[in-house]
């Protein structure tokens, strides 16, 4: 069996506890980060991206697992874990693309007229106007052709 | 570190004070109709208190430069993680999570799963982010829309929340100190070593199945991967054909729909 010569500590080499709390700390946080995300947010991308945020989280703690027990188990698994991750993007990304086509709005309250009976409509209050963007755009020095600036350009930036 | 400094503090309150700081800056960062600028600062404030209650109920990994490498890597990811979910733009959420991404592939590299840690980088950041950025420039309605400002219940979401962390954290603080005995245990790498398929048994030191610094290490994962799991891989590409055909029947078959309800609609509103 090959043994190294570099210089590692013995608690990071396998088995070690206290990588494996620390690792498991950090992907309870990001796993709970994404619930709160898909719970709360209302647009349906951002509520996905939640999602594979809780999967991220998961997959960190396969990994500390796998590499506490000193068995490629955990790690086969988070391979398997991206795999389906990227089945499900490709065919979620095109139900939103339909309800998108269908209402116009990425807005999950969209598509309440599906909940049950007996509860209550969401209704949106009004809103301040937005202040989504920003007075002045930062400058750049100026270098090449000067843009002719206007309509198409502020377009564009509307979509940030 | 800073537990040390505050021996009075049982991991126990340390650790309820961070779940609940964490949970009231979510609620105070995540969108809700109104921008209150103390508001977000007393957040993100608030947020940097909780990360430092988990910093201090960590353990120390062994010499300093691991535990900076660490603490970086997962502060990255915890930040950004943060930043994903409470942002206003969707635009902005997908590149927040991109560099989530980039800090829990150093976690998976810290942790030994360079594969992994690569993989991450280019399966995630690479092609479903941008698939993602793909559909929302192919949806997204100029400006911030009204539902991107208001989210649902922030305040029962970040209790919710702030319960399954405390749940999870203290389940993980009960892990003991000691080496479990279960690392005795042969690990099966060495079944995988004497498997028909594989005609060079490559690793039968259990201990060091997963050692980061051996030069086999990818080797070693695909030898797993195409040994033991030879079926499930066959059965991956098999999902992924099948992703791919019900995703183009849907679009298809959606399309066609759409066009059909929009020629009712317009024969009902027509005639």
């Amino acid at each position: 069996m090959m043994v190294s010569s570099c210089p590692i500590s013995p608690l990071l080499a396998a088995g070690s506890m206290p990588l494996l709390h620390n690792a498991l700390i950090v992907g309870a946080i990001l796993f709970a980060l994404g619930l709160v995300g898909i719970l709360t947010r209302r647009n349906l991308i951002v509520m996905f991206l939640s999602a594979e945020l809780m999967l991220q989280g998961i997959s960190v703690s396969l990994v500390a697992w796998s590499r506490y027990h000193g068995d490629w188990g955990g790690q086969v698994l988070v391979i398997f874990v991206l795999t389906v991750a990227a089945c499900e993007a490709a065919v979620a990304l095109v139900f939103v693309l339909q309800a998108f086509a269908r209402t116009g709005r990425l807005d999950a309250a969209a598509w309440q007229s599906l909940r049950d009976e007996s509860l209550a409509r969401t209704v949106d209050r009004e809103l301040p106007a937005s202040d989504a963007t920003p007075a002045s755009w930062p400058r750049l020095s100026p270098a090449g052709v000067l843009p002719t600036g206007g309509g198409e350009d502020d377009q564009q930036r509307q979509h940030i | 570190m800073i537990a040390a400094a505050l021996p009075s503090l049982s991991p126990g309150v340390l650790l309820a004070a961070a779940v609940t700081s964490a949970a009231a800056s979510l609620w105070l960062l995540l969108p809700r109709g109104s921008e209150n600028t103390a508001a977000r600062w007393l957040g993100m404030l608030l947020g940097a208190a909780a990360l430092a209650g988990f910093i201090a109920t960590g353990r120390r990994l062994g010499s300093l430069g691991e535990d900076a490498v660490f603490l970086t890597v997962s502060l990255v990811a915890v930040i950004s993680g943060a930043a994903t979910i409470v942002t206003r733009s969707p635009v902005y959420a997908a590149i927040w999570f991109a560099m989530a991404l980039t800090g829990v592939a150093g976690v998976l590299l810290v942790l030994g799963a360079q594969f992994l840690g690569v993989a991450t980088i280019v399966v995630y950041a690479g092609a479903i982010l941008v698939m993602f950025l793909f559909v929302l420039m192919l949806a997204q309605p100029s400006g911030l829309a009204p539902y991107d400002r208001v989210s649902s219940e922030p305040l029962l979401s970040a209790v919710a929340g702030a319960v399954l962390l405390g749940l999870l954290t203290l389940s993980i603080g009960r892990l003991s100190a000691e080496p479990a005995a279960c690392c005795a245990v042969p690990s099966r790498t060495a079944a995988v070593t004497e498997d028909p398929l594989r005609s060079t048994p490559l690793a039968t030191d259990p201990m060091a199945a997963i050692d980061p610094l051996a030069d086999d290490q990818i080797a070693r994962l695909g030898s797993e991967l195409f040994g033991r799991h030879l079926l499930s891989v066959e059965v991956a590409g098999l999902l992924l054909l099948v992703a791919l055909i019900g995703a183009v029947a849907v679009v298809s078959r959606g399309e066609a729909a759409l066009e059909a309800d929009r020629g009712s609609l317009t024969e009902r509103t027509g005639g």
